[in-house]
């Protein structure tokens, strides 16, 4: 129910703004007609375009769990160790924008595929005999895939040919696939010396692990560049800051294999820098050869 | 102009409103679903649970053993976990030596059987859900391999080598005997030597156990006259009312639970085959070889693998679920339908380390605990408990 209402609040802005577009004012005598109504008109513009780029990922803990419950020791001494944007992921939005006086309403689908790892480390020792430890490290790395539907309202600070602009907005993701790897290392000392090991990977489809939906805001900064008669290159950075968990609590132990190699997610608010290149198309046109582009 | 841009950044703030959807935890969703590995990081310690109990807070005790350095005997080994699966407080009475299943809650308290002081006289054990209020009642005789709380009070089965006699005995919760038989086990090393190495740990381990078919009829699945058998008793003849025989300690059964006074499910193996028979008939008074009752093979388990059985409901259905350990290391869940017998489902738990059967109960959310020894980094035996929700139960039933 709260995607159809959102299609049609998303209906509704848009309808809005047409509709706002096509009421006409009178202009003052004063002005040269023609180009007066080039200016009226340049007010208000339809974009359409794609941009695509990469992603890095933070992760915050909500809620830690795990599978390995210590009895004699302190649980932070196995606690995970998240690394922060260090894995690359990428992303591709179809933008579709109106501008009016500056400000953009922007809705912006996205595929955004990222990335991010955690490792933690357990230990055996024996008091009496020192040569006999192990030490098993855990590497785990989680590969998800989302539709973002991002809604963004930018601000163009200027009317030149290069256009800074900051944004803000808030988006809802949806889920649609993850995968997962661990690789077990370790150094087994009690087998007369040290034995260095590392286990193949296990990789699983991992897409019940992870929320069906989550949302967030973003906000961020971009530059347009008015290329040619109707062309608009853009350069865009947005930090996405979740705000919903993004695993699923409900299946969190539902991987048996997972489970087995002592691995629970955490509760995760998922944070997100992306950085994109893109280009944008005027659907609005006065006159043919017309451009629409900003002639300043 | 302005009008319009306001009314569209009010139709911003209602999608913002609409879109703050996504899915958080809940405490409840956290009790009914959980795995927990309750490790030490001590390199020589080693546990292993036995029987597993929830508690009236929801949370869960486990029976469990514990290694013991320069004996193979163990020692006995309580862990208290929350009803999220997280660890609370354990208890390890080392001077307290090779538990037995089952751990039985009476009221407010729980019992079990085991020796003490690395001896063989038996003694009964009780304590509260919290691990707390700890009391050992020796009981006079030798030997507890397998016990089982009834409305009289506590069934034990024991094994008396020395006077070659199986002994079945109804035990009150102070530790006086009701009521005791003894039946002959043979004159040997030909069973002799199979309970000694049983009860000092150092070779087969026999699925002994005991139970109670209807008021009056017990039975226990022990040795009598050289043989592993399952004996029906009265506990009052001098003689079984009824045998199952196997075949001497190659053969038997490896699980039993009655359904009604002469409906069963049980498991048994034959020179390490093993075979489940979730629907059997057997009269308590007949005697008759085990191996006549057939069951269906499962080359998929280990041989000779520990077993549990327990009767459960699942999409409103009386099910029986059988656990037992996996060639692939894993416990399987077999679910056969108690009416028919027909197998309904099945599914394996665990991955990567190795993980055995200790036993499973029934929770009161309507899903199954499963609790049982993983091999962390392959080689440290640790206690384990999978909580399965009643919808995951019920997705793996056809």
């Amino acid at each position: 129910m709260k995607k159809l209402y959102l299609s049609l609040l998303c209906l509704l802005l848009a309808a809005n703004l047409v509709l706002a577009q096509s009421k006409k004012k009178k202009s003052p005598a004063a002005f040269n007609k023609q180009n007066k109504e080039n200016e009226k008109f340049l007010e208000k513009q339809w974009w359409l375009g794609v941009k695509s780029g990469v992603n890095l990922t933070k992760v915050n803990v909500v809620t830690n769990y795990a599978i390995l419950a210590p009895t004699n020791y302190d649980a932070s001494e196995s606690g995970k160790k998240y690394s922060n944007f260090n894995l690359t992921g990428s992303h591709f939005t179809i933008e579709a924008t109106f501008y009016f006086k500056h400000f953009t309403f922007s809705l912006q689908p996205t595929f955004q595929h990222s990335r991010f790892a955690y490792t933690n480390q357990y230990r055996w020792t024996d008091a009496e005999t020192a040569t006999n430890s192990v030490e098993l490290n855990y590497e785990q790395e989680q590969k998800v895939d989302h539709i973002l539907i991002p809604l963004v309202v930018k601000y163009e600070m200027t009317n030149t040919k290069l256009r800074p602009y900051l944004q803000a907005g808030i988006f809802q993701a949806f889920r649609v696939g993850a995968t997962k790897s661990v690789t077990v290392s370790g150094i087994d000392q009690a087998s007369g010396g040290q034995n260095e090991f590392q286990d193949e990977s296990i990789t699983v489809g991992a897409k019940d692990l992870f929320a069906k939906k989550y949302w967030g805001l973003l906000g961020g900064a971009g530059l347009y560049y008015n290329l040619g008669n109707n062309v608009r290159l853009n350069f865009d950075v947005q930090y996405k800051l979740g705000m919903s968990n993004v695993v699923s609590a409900e299946n969190r132990y539902s991987n048996d294999r997972l489970a087995g190699v002592g691995d629970a997610m955490d509760d995760l608010d998922m944070d997100n820098l992306s950085i994109s290149l893109g280009c944008l198309f005027p659907l609005r046109f006065l006159e043919s050869g017309f451009k629409s582009l900003n002639r300043k | 102009m302005l009008t319009r841009i306001l009314s569209s950044l009010l139709i911003v703030v209602m999608a913002l409103t609409i879109m703050r959807c996504g899915e958080d935890s809940n405490l409840l969703t956290e009790t009914k679903t959980f795995t927990s590995i309750f490790d030490s990081n001590q390199f020589s310690e080693g546990f292993s649970p036995i029987d597993i109990q929830q508690t009236a807070d929801g949370g869960y005790v486990v029976l469990g053993e514990s290694r013991l350095i320069g004996t193979q005997l163990t020692g006995v080994y309580l862990l208290k976990a929350d009803k999220y699966g997280n660890f609370v407080k354990f208890v390890d009475a080392d001077t307290l030596n090779n538990p037995v299943a089952r751990l039985s809650k009476v009221a407010d308290k729980y019992y079990f059987f085991c020796v003490k002081n690395k001896g063989t006289d038996a003694h009964l054990a009780s304590f509260d859900e919290n691990l707390d209020n700890f009391t050992t009642t020796p009981l006079g005789f030798v030997n507890p391999a397998a016990s089982l709380a009834i409305d009289q009070g506590l069934l034990l089965y024991s094994v008396d080598i020395n006077g070659k006699q199986s002994i079945i005995s109804l035990i009150g919760l102070d530790g006086s005997t009701i009521k005791q038989k003894g039946y002959t086990i043979g004159d040997g090393d030909d069973s002799e030597k199979p309970l000694s190495e049983h009860f000092l740990k150092t070779g087969k381990q026999f699925p002994f156990d005991v139970g109670m078919v209807s008021p009056g009829v017990y039975y226990f699945n022990g040795f009598y006259d050289y043989t592993f058998s399952l004996i029906f008793t009265d506990i009052n003849g001098d003689e079984p009312i009824g045998i199952i025989s196997g075949q001497q300690d190659d053969g038997g059964f490896s699980a039993l639970t009655p359904l009604s006074s002469s409906k069963y499910a049980a498991a048994r193996y034959n020179f390490g085959d093993n075979y489940f028979l979730p629907n059997t008939q057997i009269v308590a008074t007949e005697n008759r070889p085990g191996i006549d009752l057939g069951g269906l093979s499962l080359p998929e388990l280990i041989s000779e693998t520990k077993v549990k059985i327990l009767r459960s409901v699942v999409k409103e259905k009386n099910v029986l679920i059988y656990a037992a350990d996996t060639q692939t290391r894993q416990i399987g869940l077999y679910f056969y339908d108690e009416a028919t017998g027909a197998f309904i489902g099945s599914k394996y738990l665990g991955f990567s380390n190795p993980f055995t059967i200790g036993n499973l109960v029934n929770t009161e959310d309507g899903g199954i605990a499963v609790c049982g020894t993983t091999y962390l980094a392959g080689r440290f035996p640790r206690i384990s408990i999978f909580k399965l929700s009643k919808e995951e139960v019920a997705s793996n039933v056809k």
